[in-house]
This record gives C-alpha cells, sequence and structure tokens, in this order.
C-alpha cells in the first residue's frame, strides 16, 4: 500500500537521489512529504542518537528535518521536490 | 538604625559576585543585591572572550590573574563553572593599515606583560587552520581562551550561599538614605559598606550618593550559529578589535567584537542595527570563511560601561567613608573575577595584590549629600 | 518604496487582513512563508496538484482569490528573518516606518518597509513531551493535517492519534478515509469535558456536525478510543514500532500526537510590545485593545498568534486590524460601519473557538506526568530532571532557566519546548507561569543561512567602526 493518497492528482513524477539511492517523488510537494511516503522517516542521525533529524512540526518551526539539497541547508518541510535533487543528511 | 550586613553589594554581575563572595570568605555578612537575576545583565551575555589581545594595555596585568582565576574557577567558587577553555588567540590583519596598527597594539600589550608574537599569516593559518587567506600579519597570543558567560550566575550562586552571602534576587535599590540605608521594596537593608557594582547603571547609583559620575553605555551587538562541525579552534579576532570570534565545544559559533545596536539604559539592549549585524557577520565569515555555511540562529545585545578615559572604575568613593565603587571595566568580563578580588582585599582593610583604579579623576563635582 | 501597510503571514487573518487594507486604498505588501497564501489550516496544495475541494480548501480559495484581486503586493515563500523600525529607535529619536528583512524563494534578500504592520503569525503546536517522542515517526497532529490534506500522504499505516482537542478527531476520520488504520484515539479529556464543551460549540454548528461525522466514521471502523488517556512512551530502534498507554501496547508506524496550539508571539516580543500570559488562550499573548492594536503605535496582530481562536475567527481579526490601520493611517475614515460589522462576527466565531481553545490548554497533569530524563528540549536535550535540577540551583525565570541549562536556546528557539519548560519550572518553584516571563525576543526570527544574507562585498567595504582603545 502506497502512503500517497489515491485520490490527489499529481503531476508526473521525477526522481531525486536521497543519501545516495534514488527515490520517486513529485515536484511542488514538499521534501519532507516524498521522504515520509518513500519510507524515509529518519532524515539524519543528528548528533544524539535520541534526537535523530525527522519530520515533527511539518511547518517551518521544530528545525528538526534540517537536510542538505544539493549541498545548502534546508528545511525539508518548506522545500519543495524538484527533479534530480541531491538530498544528504546535514 | 542597626546595620545586619557588613557590606552590601548593589549589583550582581561578575564584579559584584566577586566582591561578595571573597568579602564573605574574608570574614563579613553580605548582602549582594540585583534589580534583576545574578548575571543576568553583560556578565551573562557577553562574549565570553579571555583574551589579551582586546583588553587595554593598562589592564593587562589583571586580565592574565583573571584569566588563571577563569581557568581554575571551580577551584575557588565552589565547583562553579562556565566551562572556560584556554586556547591560542589571535589578531589578524588583512590591510597594511591594519597590520601597522597590529604592530603599535602588540608592541604595546607584549610591553604591559601579554606573551604577543607576531607571524605571518602561513604562520597563523597553521595555529587556526579555519582562518582565511589574504591574512598580512598576525599577533599571535597563547594565553587566550573564552568562556561560556551565559553559566556565569549558575556558577557563582552556589559559591555565594556556601560563603553566607545573602542573596537578594529581583529586589531593585530604589536610593540610599543615610549611611547606609538602602531602600528596597522588600524594606529597607542597613550595612555599614556599600559596594556599588551596578555596570552601566553606576551612573545613576552614583547619584544615590551625591557623586556625579558619567559613564557612557555601548550596545554590544552578538551573534550567535547553530551548531556546526568544528570550524576554527582558536580565538580570533582583528587588529581593530572589532570581531571577536570563538567556537564551542556544542559546536556553535559566537560573533562579536562591540558592533553598536540600538538601546540604553533605560530600555536595555533594544535591538540589533541590521547595517552593523551584516558588517558583523561579513567581517567574520571574511574571517573564517566556513562560516558561510552556517545558520544565524539568534542575535542579542549587552551594555557595557566606559568611563570618560575608558579605564575602571575602582575604589573608594571620595568623601564618603566606607562607599566603594567597581567597574568600567574595558572587556570586563576577562578581568571581573581578579577586579572583585582586589577590591575585596581592599575592603577588608589589606592591601590589594596590584592597585585599584580610583575614581577621583572621573569626578566632575561632588556634594556630600550624606 | 514605502507600503502603507506591511502584513506578516499569509494564513486566513494575513490573507484577510490585505485584502480589506488593499481594498480600502492602502498600498500593502504580505509576506509568507509558504509557497502559497493560505496557512496551516486553509493551505494550498502545491502547485500542479488536484484534490477534491473539502470545505476548509473552499474557504482557503475565497479567500485567497480575493487577495490576489486586492492589488496588494505578495510575497510568498519568503523567510522573513529580520524585524527593525517601528519602536525600535534610539533613544529620544520618533518611530520609524517598520522594516521586514527577508529572503526570497531564490534565496534573494530584499527588504520591505511599512509605516503599519499587521502581524497574523499563527500559531505551532504544542507537545507535552513524554519517552520517546523524538522518535522518528512521531509527528505532531497539526503537522498530520499539513501531510494528509496539502501533501496527500500518510505519516503511516497504522498509526495512534493522540493528544488533545478537535484536531484528533479530524486526523484520525482523514487517516481512515485515506486507507490507514488507526490503532487508536487516545484523548486527553474525558467525555465529561466534551460534554461541558458543548453549548459553546453550539454557537458553530457546522462545526458540532463535522465532529459528529468524524466520530460515526470512527466508530464504524471500531477504532477505540480511550479517553481520559495520555501516551506514556514511544518505542522503537530506527523509528517507531509502538505506542504506550499505561500498560496497554499498540503496535504502530506513526503517532500523530499534539497537546493544543500556541500563539507565535516572536515578532511581538522583538517589537517589545505588552504581553499577558492567557492559558485559555493558548499561552503568551500580546495585549490587544479592541480593534487589535497591540501597545506599541501602528502595530496590530490578529488570528491565532494574537490568541488561539481557530481559522474560522481570524479573518475577521485580520480585518478588524485592517481597518483600524487604516483609520490610525488616516486613509480610510469610513471605516466605522464596517468595523462594527466585523466585530460582531469576531465575537460570534470566537466563542466556538474559545471553547476549543479551553480543549486545547495545558494539562497540568500530562506535565507531571512526565518522567525526570525524557528530553524537553529537543534542539539541545535538556531533561526534565535537568530543568528541576536548575530551578533548585536558583533558576527563576524563563531567560536565566535558558541560561541555566541551554534550554531554548537551540535553532527553534523555544517555540517546540517553552510551554513544557515553563510549567515545569512554575511547578518546581512553585509560581504561575506568568511569574517566570517569556524569552526575550530577537531577531532573526527564523535561523537565517549565512550564505544568504552576505551577498557579495569585498573587504574594504565592511563599515568597520573605530577602534576601542588602547
Amino acid at each position: 500500500m502506497s502512503l500517497r493518497l489515491p485520490n490527489v492528482a499529481r503531476p508526473a513524477p521525477v526522481t531525486i537521489m536521497v543519501h545516495g539511492a534514488p527515490i520517486v517523488a513529485y515536484p511542488g510537494e514538499s521534501l519532507a512529504a516524498a521522504l515520509i511516503a518513500a519510507g524515509h522517516w529518519r532524515f539524519g542521525e543528528g548528533e544524539d542518537p535520541a534526537r535523530p533529524r525527522t519530520a515533527f512540526c511539518m511547518m517551518g518551526v521544530c528545525q528538526q528535518c534540517l537536510l542538505r539539497v544539493d549541498g545548502r541547508l534546508v528545511q525539508a518541510c518548506l522545500t519543495p521536490v524538484a527533479a534530480g535533487q541531491e538530498v544528504t543528511p546535514a | 538604625m542597626k546595620a545586619r550586613f557588613d557590606a552590601a553589594v548593589i549589583g550582581a554581575g561578575v564584579m559584584g559576585c566577586a566582591t561578595a563572595l571573597f568579602l564573605a570568605r574574608g570574614g563579613m555578612r553580605v548582602v549582594l543585591l540585583d534589580r534583576g537575576e545574578i548575571c543576568r545583565e553583560a556578565s551573562g551575555v557577553n562574549a565570553g572572550t579571555l583574551t589579551m589581545q582586546m583588553t587595554r594595555a593598562a589592564l593587562i596585568p589583571y586580565a592574565l590573574h583573571a584569566h588563571e582565576m577563569w581557568m581554575n574557577m571551580p577551584a575557588w567558587c565552589a565547583g562553579g563553572d562556565v566551562l572556560a577553555t584556554a586556547c591560542p588567540g589571535l589578531s589578524v590583519a588583512f590591510t597594511d593599515a591594519e597590520a601597522a596598527m597590529l604592530e603599535e597594539r602588540a608592541r604595546i600589550r607584549r610591553e604591559a606583560g601579554a606573551p604577543i608574537e607576531l607571524i605571518d599569516g602561513r604562520a597563523a593559518q597553521v595555529i587556526e587552520p579555519g582562518l582565511a587567506d589574504g591574512v598580512k600579519l598576525a599577533g599571535h597570543c597563547p594565553i587566550d581562551g573564552f568562556a561560556s558567560a551565559y553559566l556565569t550566575g549558575r556558577a557563582f550562586r552556589a559559591a555565594l550561599q556556601e560563603a553566607g552571602v545573602t542573596l537578594m534576587e529581583a529586589i531593585p535599590v530604589r536610593g540610599i538614605d543615610g549611611r547606609f540605608v538602602l531602600d528596597t521594596p522588600a524594606g529597607v537593608i542597613a550595612a555599614q559598606r556599600v559596594v556599588l557594582a551596578g555596570g552601566v547603571w553606576l551612573e545613576d547609583m552614583a547619584a544615590w550618593l551625591g557623586v556625579t559620575l558619567p559613564i557612557k553605555v555601548l550596545i554590544n551587538q552578538l551573534v550567535v550559529t547553530e551548531r556546526l562541525p568544528p570550524v576554527m579552534r582558536t580565538v580570533l579576532g582583528v587588529a581593530s578589535g572589532l570581531l571577536s570570534l570563538k567556537q564551542y565545544a556544542n559546536g556553535t559559533v559566537l560573533i562579536g567584537g562591540g558592533w553598536q545596536g540600538i538601546g540604553d539604559r533605560a530600555r536595555g539592549g533594544l535591538a540589533v542595527r541590521p547595517e552593523n549585524f551584516l558588517g558583523n557577520v561579513r567581517l567574520a565569515a571574511h574571517t573564517v570563511p566556513a562560516l558561510r555555511n552556517a545558520r544565524v540562529v539568534r542575535s542579542w545585545l549587552g551594555l557595557e560601561a566606559e568611563t570618560a578615559d575608558a579605564l575602571p572604575a575602582i575604589g573608594p568613593v571620595p568623601g564618603i567613608d566606607d562607599a566603594w565603587i567597581i567597574g568600567s571595566v574595558h572587556s570586563g568580563y576577562t578581568s571581573g573575577p581578579y577586579m572583585g578580588r582586589i577590591l575585596a582585599q581592599a575592603i577588608l582593610g589589606e592591601a590589594p595584590e596590584l592597585p585599584l583604579f580610583p575614581i577621583n579623576r572621573l569626578l566632575q563635582e561632588r556634594s556630600n549629600a550624606i | 518604496m514605502i507600503f502603507d501597510i506591511a502584513v506578516l503571514g499569509g494564513g486566513p487573518a494575513g490573507m484577510a487582513a490585505a485584502t480589506e487594507a488593499a481594498c480600502g486604498g492602502a498600498r500593502v505588501a504580505l509576506l509568507e512563508e509558504s509557497p502559497a497564501p493560505g496557512g496551516q489550516v486553509y493551505r494550498a496544495p502545491p502547485l500542479g496538484f488536484v484534490t477534491k475541494p473539502d470545505r476548509d480548501r473552499q474557504e482557503g480559495d475565497a479567500l485567497r482569490a480575493a487577495l490576489a484581486a486586492s492589488g496588494a503586493t505578495i510575497h510568498t515563500g519568503c523567510r522573513v528573518w529580520g524585524l527593525g523600525g517601528g519602536p525600535l529607535v534610539p533613544e529620544g529619536q520618533a518611530n520609524t516606518p517598520f522594516s521586514l528583512s527577508a529572503l526570497a524563494a531564490d534565496g534573494a534578500p530584499f527588504t520591505v518597509q511599512a509605516r503599519a504592520l499587521i502581524l497574523c503569525c499563527g500559531t505551532h503546536e504544542r507537545i507535552i513531551p513524554f519517552p520517546g517522542w523524538t522518535l522518528p515517526g512521531v509527528i505532531g497532529l497539526a503537522a498530520a493535517t499539513i501531510l494528509l490534506k496539502a501533501q496527500g500522504v500518510l505519516p503511516g499505516r497504522r498509526v495512534v492519534v493522540a493528544g488533545a482537542g478537535p484536531l484528533l478527531y479530524a486526523v484520525a476520520a482523514k487517516l481512515l478515509t485515506g486507507g490507514a488504520s488507526v490503532a487508536a484515539v487516545v484523548d486527553a479529556a474525558t467525555q465529561v469535558e466534551w460534554l461541558r464543551a458543548l453549548p459553546a460549540l453550539a454557537a458553530r454548528a457546522d462545526l458540532l456536525a463535522q465532529g459528529a461525522v468524524w466520530r460515526a466514521k470512527l466508530l464504524a471502523a471500531r477504532v477505540p478510543i480511550l479517553a481520559g488517556a495520555q501516551v506514556t512512551a514511544a518505542e522503537g530502534d530506527n523509528a517507531l514500532k509502538r505506542v504506550r498507554v499505561g500498560e496497554r501496547i499498540i503496535e504502530a508506524d506513526a503517532l500523530c500526537i499534539g497537546h493544543g496550539l500556541v500563539p507565535a508571539t516572536e515578532a511581538t516580543r522583538t517589537f517589545r510590545a505588552l504581553h499577558v500570559h492567557r492559558p485559555e488562550d493558548g499561552g503568551w499573548v500580546p495585549v490587544l485593545d479592541a480593534h487589535q492594536r497591540t501597545s506599541v503605535p501602528l502595530l496590530y496582530a490578529a488570528g491565532d498568534g494574537a490568541g488561539v481562536r481557530g481559522a474560522a475567527a481570524a479573518p475577521a481579526a485580520g480585518r478588524v486590524a485592517a481597518l483600524t490601520a487604516l483609520q490610525d493611517l488616516g486613509i480610510h475614515a469610513g471605516a466605522p460601519e464596517r468595523l462594527s460589522t466585523e466585530n460582531a462576527a469576531l465575537a460570534r466565531a470566537r466563542r466556538a473557538g474559545a471553547a476549543m481553545a479551553r480543549m486545547m490548554a495545558l494539562r497540568p497533569a500530562m506535565i507531571e506526568a512526565i518522567p525526570p530524563e525524557t528530553i524537553i528540549c529537543r534542539c539541545e536535550g535538556v531533561t526534565r530532571a535537568k530543568i528541576e535540577e536548575a530551578a533548585a540551583a536558583g533558576a527563576g525565570t524563563i531567560n536565566q532557566l535558558k541560561h541555566f541549562t541551554r534550554c531554548g536556546m537551540g535553532p527553534c528557539q523555544g517555540r517546540m519546548c517553552g510551554e513544557a519548560a515553563g510549567a515545569l519550572l512554575a511547578n518546581a518553584r512553585g509560581v504561575s507561569v506568568a511569574d517566570l516571563g517569556f524569552a526575550t525576543g530577537r531577531i532573526p526570527l527564523r535561523p537565517v543561512p549565512m550564505a544568504s544574507i552576505l551577498g557579495d562585498f569585498d573587504y574594504a567595504d565592511i563599515p568597520v567602526p573605530a577602534p576601542a582603545p588602547i
């Protein structure tokens, strides 16, 4: 079962690289949503095993979903997916 | 009125705390009052730099003693700790004019006792691999370091209590009637001696005693990044003194240097000036290029006091027996605990290890109101 | 150019405020962090995504359409990090126009200046920590709403929904509709609390009906509803596997949990507006007069950021703020009648909102139940035990707690932990949360990448001030 709701019409999917492996995502959706839909709840290890990087607030407040996209530090919940993005841990 | 206390210290910053602590250890019954919380003004929000290269030459002997105190704080402060870290310090020059300034300043400070040697940019990059290219000359001082200033209140608190100091936070002194009856919302407090240790508010405090002591207020801006992988390992500054940069063990990088924000005595540190915020972070990123990858998390302001000649006000209040004053020490955090110690020595009737800075030179007029 | 009115935040309050102000003849700029205006409840789907519009979408679309037609300048996808001007001026100087420093969607810096500023900054979620809340797979309730409604993604296949307030049932019902299994709804409120809220909710029959539909859906799917209960732990290795509710262990791959909403007051705090602590409004809120004026001249606040009353109440509040600003600026003299209409609408919408807000107010028993080693400040890893240790060592205010523990000093600047940390400190000190004060507001409003603000510069261009005396 896909985690993406079936009754949503989406643009044509694209591929992005997440920690070196390709995942399929839809341009415009938030990177956080794309990662969750792909089963990647753990965005990075952070500095403390008790507090790995992950999505929590989805609205740009909590700062837990920090990632690098093409080397740039971004919040996954505020960053739209675009074809060819290279996603690495913060 | 019978005095409950041998000494009342007004202002619980680093100098007030140190003075109160050493007075109490010297056998006095001490009350330490603050209108707010312990070390929550300049003493708790400064850049925590423990450097000789931003210290005024006249203060270097004091700063060297204080450096040692900071590094051994738990030993004399009942375990209280500000995570003081010793590391080399570099003051760098990017232009010929700065190099000339650096040479002169390093020489004067060296003569005052700071072991500063001049090195070239390449040698500076060996000491600090995070340093940018293009450094023409650097002052290198092996005695440098930094502390987490925000821990200062916590660090002093337990020691003060252990020494028997009565700490009264959030009790603003409103005035002093007679020798010496402190008017506070918690009632009057009588003490045989009074020590004014109110930072930028010293001018108001001196006025309680009828003394006019003009104090200039500097509104120093600070900026901190979120935690980063290691990008530097020294305390870095520039020849003019308008940058202080260090990375804490937790990875945050603190950017300071005394760029001015908006504020005043009455309103406190109100806001950073956007153009000075930008100038300060540009200077930082120019000096340590890896900071370009950082995110700024917070800015804030700390109020620094300065006398007319930018030298400290430490000593007896002229004409009023048993009234003392301490403050306006340039880079005051660096020298603070030692200044408190020598003032306490003087108040206890001992000869201070190093001379005080009597304020007679600063007084415009005086009336004996008491 | 200096705008007449800038609006910070493009949720329902901000959209309505900007629309009203622009239609009233003011030059208006609206700044919003998301790619499109809407806010959290009325959030638009990503560009190119099409879904069947529900009631919230329709409300949002109407506000968006009016905004687009209003002539207001709209900056979306931008990060506002700097606030200046207004009362933030040197001693003795008159207030200046407000200035907002921002980064555009492409990272380019820009500044908006305006004579008046309406803050519509919304809320963020309150979370009362429990062991394991930092595990991947644990997500906020409002976050789940965004994930489901705007992004069309389920947080998991077998989900526990927990916390307080109406969002619980909305999220649970939406999960079922989307094909997920809801392993349990864990509601901090008891049935009695819900019954007590009914009379106030009756002012909004639509909400009541909606709630009944959600509950019926859960009942039909035989979803266990644990009332007056709370999650005691989330467990798993790399991600969530199990949720504990007392003795009960529930297998789940996602936990959506929230304990109410907290007004976002960083902007009003930065401008030194007066604030008051009102638990029924969500916590610290700016002091407002009857027309949405803060204590700072020409600074207004509206919507949930000025006290949680829900999305339905927000547009009217935004309009009142805009009409007041138009009057105060002398742009529009004919506003008083509109003002009284909008004020009446606001009063009605607020009654239902207030009942909901009471359900979502911070629950002291949940604070008490937090085990000592539980992380409270997620950015800095500060536990309950550390907060209580600091309280015993003399930390008596929120700002002092920060100094003693680093609680709230990380990238989120206390937005996620502030409520729980405040309640813990207040309990430990035996005072009320109001006595602890609030964290001083400082820029940046959000962490800001140095690379974006630095721009291109030469060393010689840095205006290094005169050196200190040697």
